[in-house]
């Protein structure tokens, strides 16, 4: 191969000086400039690194409140005052800053520690993140706190809104309550919008269960940006001018069909340890109260929930999170039984006066099948009237699992309520394809017995209990529903709720007459289980048609025990349901007092209460200008004796009269309708 | 080969040179801990990748090389063509090529086959009785430059274009011009800034249009940062935020740094492109200004170390290759650092052995290994 000269030259020579000389020159000058950014203006780029850069700013936007159907508010926000401590700009935090902290706000050693651990535990980035360590400061707190704030590098005391929850744990199943949102909520939520100015950030709240969650896109508004110059902690710095990028929108405000005043008195009278009372307009699907026990405090759980106190929660074995009115299924005992009564009026088999003869049970090939007293002849009314069991084993035994199922179903058993704000269950409806395909050995006879009077495998939710009493007394079966309308924060309707017809019962007025009354029966009658529903006082004329329950958990052993005598959780579950007026009902009221004993004595004493109640505010809240109303009579004042006056005061208009005489004129004015009305 | 031409080889290799590189890669991998925290593993093993390829590159007889510069000129040509038919874009730019797992950015390797075809062309065109270059003779060359250069510019990858650029005129200048050459230069360059005056500097009275005679052919983010070089405390949040972000990282950093992994700049990440373009900055924020002299001795030792391998060579080829690898990491450090510190107009162009990228701490690592080639076997002439 041919090469080039074996030496380079002494041409080539000198240039490689020059090139030399022009690189170190080249790298002079870069030092040089070095020298002037780092060392001359050093103090100048300090400065600028640690105050000053622009930044959006996020304006939080205020969430919409919950509120009753008359407007009482149920959820808002308030200002919390909350210490947050930035752990890059806190100097000597674990020796200095933290305990004098804690000796000003009061904190006991273990929170203090705690704190110090967590001071401790940020890094990288985080350092440089404000993080919450305590809320709530009392007013007096914050004063000490902020005189000194300036000595404590790196402690703001700031304004946070936070949820509250008025009524604490009343509603709260209901309501539901915050907590943070989640990363995986956070990438799905903000998906493919601007990350920049994302609608949801890190360590927002974001509503979950009840009204809470499923309203939060309704809730929630849309957040303001503000572009702002902000230091290097990204605090906005208040003595620079604020450019407003986009203004914060509100939430919207969502107003429920409950009744506070009735949610109120349902959650003072309910009887028990849990259970749960269903307050429903039968001629809409409206809930107007809804009380689950035991419940939570919604505003602990919005934030200020310790880990420890989440773990007593998950191990009370009443567990408190479950929404007793949709999310838990039960026996609904006796309550079930008009439905047995239909499906065998329906049958053609059974009419109003065809009769059983209770002994005491009822025999079906070798087994008795028992009834919890000796009723003697029974037929239609008087059966349910008393809870004959052995009435509704005859027609269940004559008509089979399938026709009562069907009635069943009809008024919406075994399904789902389609009750959007909060999970539930679709219990269960049982028939002969059920027991074959779950019950070892298949559908027995002896199963449509049970179901017939709402034992063995059928289970209802209250609240579905609650749509079938109100579909027993209008003929209607409607979808539950505790959303009313939802509105801006200036009152203007952007969503309202119809009600939803599921079907209309098919029911002859003959049929739903005879079921009217023995429901009726059973409250108003003597004999009757339910006589503790009954109204009284000024009330006492509205009529109470409704059903107790006592539904066994376990079996019954040779010697009934009494309620005492049992461990809590083996005791029977006491049920009424019911509606008033009877004739035309306008509230269904359902109580479960779980394990709390007999339907009679422990459930419906309470649902009397709600009934009460309601039709008390109803009173209350009737029209001023009703049909009851008539004006107070004018009052009449003979004309004054003619009197001579000149022509210039008779031009003047009319007669001056003297200051005292109007006031002597109005006297008489308040008293006639007083007189009236005695 | 006999042992003792081996020996003689290691011996012969450039030490200084070697060292401060990989002083600077060490420097570097400590740095991008702080920066980019996850990265700095996958820059080790590009760091040792590097190595790897700068070893192997010794090995090759530097004959062979030469003989092989047509085709690798013509083999990088192709390989960014083809770039245009299957590239993958990222930050606008269809810059990568991707080969199953690997990511390769042909531009940076272009530039040593520049360097490899130029040194070939001036070592095969020597005329020892007329050593100087007019236009004429010129042509060839730049040609040569030219044409990658061009591929790379519309790109878009304007950073690397101007790189080639400067390294192409350096050879030039290198292998000596006539007067009348320098004397053209020096107008067109004189042009030029007339040019960038009238387009962006030129007062212009209220209500009169600017005439403008390129202004109007850039893109908007190259116009930005032209405007922003000449404006530099204006429009602080839009084209001049990375400018006046890098220097308030470098300014704030001071005679002693704010320490490792202390920087706010970086901690609060107010500078996007950090870890590679930008990395110089996190060094002089985070180590003050004694270390980023630090830095300067090194590249400098690695620059004279160069021309050192080129003055010892006997062979012309030899020569023109080092001193091309030694323009080409100069101005790299040259506009990079310049860029950082606010004196140059914002251009993505890496810091060689210091920025986060495989691509270009490879194609550093070849020239490198170009260099020790031709300082080893330079006995051999």
């Amino acid at each position: 191969m041919k090469l080039g000269r074996s030496t380079t030259g002494k041409d080539l020579r000198v240039r490689f000086f020059w090139v030399g000389g022009f690189f170190v020159f080249g790298i002079f000058v870069l030092a040089v400039n070095l020298y002037r950014l780092m060392v001359i203006r050093h103090d100048e780029f300090l400065a600028l690194s640690i105050d000053n850069q622009f930044k959006d700013v996020r304006v939080r936007a205020p969430r919409g409140q919950i509120r009753d159907r008359r407007g009482e508010v149920l959820v808002d926000i308030r200002p919390s005052f909350d210490v947050f401590i930035t752990p890059a700009f806190c100097l000597k935090c674990a020796t200095e800053v933290i305990p004098q902290l804690a000796d000003l706000i009061g904190w006991d050693e273990a929170q203090k520690t705690r704190v110090i651990g967590a001071v401790k535990a940020a890094h990288g980035p985080q350092r440089y993140q404000p993080m919450q360590v305590d809320t709530d400061l009392a007013r007096d707190a914050i004063d000490r706190v902020n005189a000194v704030v300036h000595r404590l590098p790196g402690v703001e005391v700031d304004k946070v809104p936070h949820r509250n929850y008025p009524a604490g744990p009343a509603l709260a199943h209901v309501l539901g309550y915050m907590n943070e949102v989640t990363q995986d909520e956070l990438t799905r939520l903000n998906g493919a919008v601007d990350v920049q100015r994302s609608p949801y950030a890190l360590g927002d709240y974001i509503g979950r269960r009840g009204v809470e969650r499923s309203y939060e896109g309704m809730l929630r508004g849309k957040d303001g940006w503000n572009k702002q110059v902000v230091d290097a902690r990204g605090k906005p710095k208040e003595e620079f001018p604020v450019k407003e990028v986009a203004t914060p929108q509100p939430g919207n405000n969502v107003v429920l069909t409950i009744d506070a005043r009735l949610q109120a008195e349902a959650e003072r009278v309910f009887p028990g340890a849990a259970g749960t009372i269903i307050a429903v307009d039968p001629r809409t699907g409206y809930v107007l109260a809804a009380v689950s026990r035991p419940s939570f405090d919604p505003n602990m759980l919005t934030g200020r929930v310790s880990a420890k106190q989440l773990q007593e929660m998950a191990k009370d074995p009443l567990q408190p999170m479950v929404n007793r009115v949709a999310a838990q299924h039960y026996s609904p005992g006796s309550t079930f039984k008009p439905i047995t009564l239909i499906a065998g009026l329906r049958s053609g088999a059974y009419t109003e006066h065809t009769t059983a003869h209770c002994t005491g049970g009822f025999r079906l090939g070798a087994r008795v099948w028992r009834c919890h007293s000796v009723h003697g002849t029974v037929a239609a009314v008087t059966g349910l009237q008393k809870s004959c069991d052995t009435y509704f084993y005859s027609i269940a035994n004559a008509i089979g699992i399938d026709a009562v199922a069907a009635v069943g179903r009809e008024f919406g058993l075994g399904q789902p309520t389609n009750f959007s704000v909060a999970a539930e269950v679709p219990g269960v409806m049982p028939d002969v394809a059920y027991h074959d395909r779950v019950t070892p050995g298949g559908y027995q006879k002896g199963m449509a017995l049970n179901t017939a009077i709402g034992q063995g495998d059928v289970d209802v939710t209250p609240l579905q209990l609650a749509m079938m009493y109100a579909a027993l007394g209008t003929g209607n079966l409607y979808q539950p529903q505790v959303v009313d309308h939802v509105e801006t924060p200036d009152g203007r309707l952007i969503q309202k709720t119809e009600p939803k017809l599921v079907r209309k019962i098919d029911i002859s007025e003959d049929q739903h007459r005879i079921v009217i009354d023995a429901l009726s029966a059973v409250v108003n009658i003597g004999g009757g289980t339910g006589g503790r529903a009954r109204l009284k006082g000024p009330m006492s004329g509205i009529l109470v048609a409704g059903k107790t329950g006592t539904a066994q958990v376990t079996r019954i052993g040779d010697v009934r025990l009494k309620k005492e005598q049992m461990d809590y959780f083996e005791r029977d579950h006491a049920w009424f349901a019911a509606f008033a007026p009877a004739e035309a009902p306008e509230i269904v009221v359902v109580v479960l007092n779980e394990h709390g004993g007999h339907g009679g004595s422990d459930a419906a004493p309470a649902a009397s209460a709600v009934f009460q109640k309601f039709f008390e505010l109803k009173a209350g809240d009737s029209v001023a200008f009703g049909p009851g109303w008539s004006p107070p009579p004018p009052i009449k004042v003979a004309a004054p004796p003619p009197k001579a006056v000149d022509a210039g005061t008779a031009l003047a208009g009319s007669p001056p009269p003297p200051a005292p005489a109007p006031a002597t004129a109005e006297v008489p004015v308040a008293t006639p309708p007083d007189t009236e009305v005695r | 080969m006999q042992l003792g031409a081996q020996r003689r080889m290691i011996v012969h290799a450039p030490w200084g040179v070697l060292i401060a590189s990989l002083a600077v890669s060490l420097i570097g991998l400590y740095n991008l801990m702080s920066a980019a925290r996850s990265m700095w593993t996958s820059q080790a093993i590009y760091l040792g990748v590097g190595i790897a390829v700068l070893v192997a590159v010794t090995l090759v007889d530097l004959r062979f090389i030469q003989s092989a510069a047509v085709p690798i000129y013509l083999l990088n040509i192709g390989l960014l063509l083809l770039l245009k038919l299957v590239g993958t874009r990222a930050k606008g730019a269809e810059s990568w090529l991707v080969l199953g797992p690997f990511r390769v950015q042909p531009a940076e390797f272009m530039k040593i086959g520049m360097v490899l075809m130029m040194a070939k062309y001036f070592h095969d065109d020597d005329r020892p009785a007329a050593p100087s270059y007019g236009f004429l003779r010129l042509l060839p060359p730049l040609v040569l430059a030219i044409v990658p250069t061009l591929i790379v510019l519309v790109q878009p990858d304007l950073g690397t274009a101007l790189m080639m650029t400067f390294t192409a005129l350096t050879l030039i200048a290198f292998a000596r011009v006539k007067w009348t050459v320098v004397v053209a230069a020096g107008v067109v360059g004189l042009l030029g800034a007339g040019v960038i005056w009238n387009d962006f500097a030129r007062p212009v009275p209220e209500g009169e249009k600017r005439v403008t005679l390129i202004r109007h052919h850039m893109k908007k983010h190259q116009e930005g940062r032209i405007t922003g070089w000449l404006e530099p405390e204006s429009d602080l949040k839009g084209t001049n935020y990375h400018s006046m972000q890098s220097k308030i990282a470098v300014g704030s950093g001071g005679f002693a740094g704010k320490g490792w992994k202390e920087g706010t700049q970086t901690a609060l990440r107010y500078l996007p492109e950090q870890h590679t373009d930008f990395i110089f900055s996190v060094w002089a924020e985070e180590h003050g200004f004694l270390s980023c002299l630090l830095l300067l001795l090194l590249y400098g030792v690695i620059l004279v170390g160069s021309l050192g391998v080129a003055y010892q060579s006997r062979d012309r080829f030899g020569a023109f290759v080092a001193v091309g690898i030694a323009a080409m990491i100069f101005w790299q450090v040259f506009e990079n650092i310049g860029m950082v510190t606010g004196l140059l107009p914002v251009t993505g162009i890496t810091l060689p052995l210091m920025s986060y990228g495989g691509s270009s701490m490879v194609s550093v690592m070849l020239g490198l290994g170009l260099l020790a080639n031709i300082s080893m076997r330079r006995h051999l002439f």
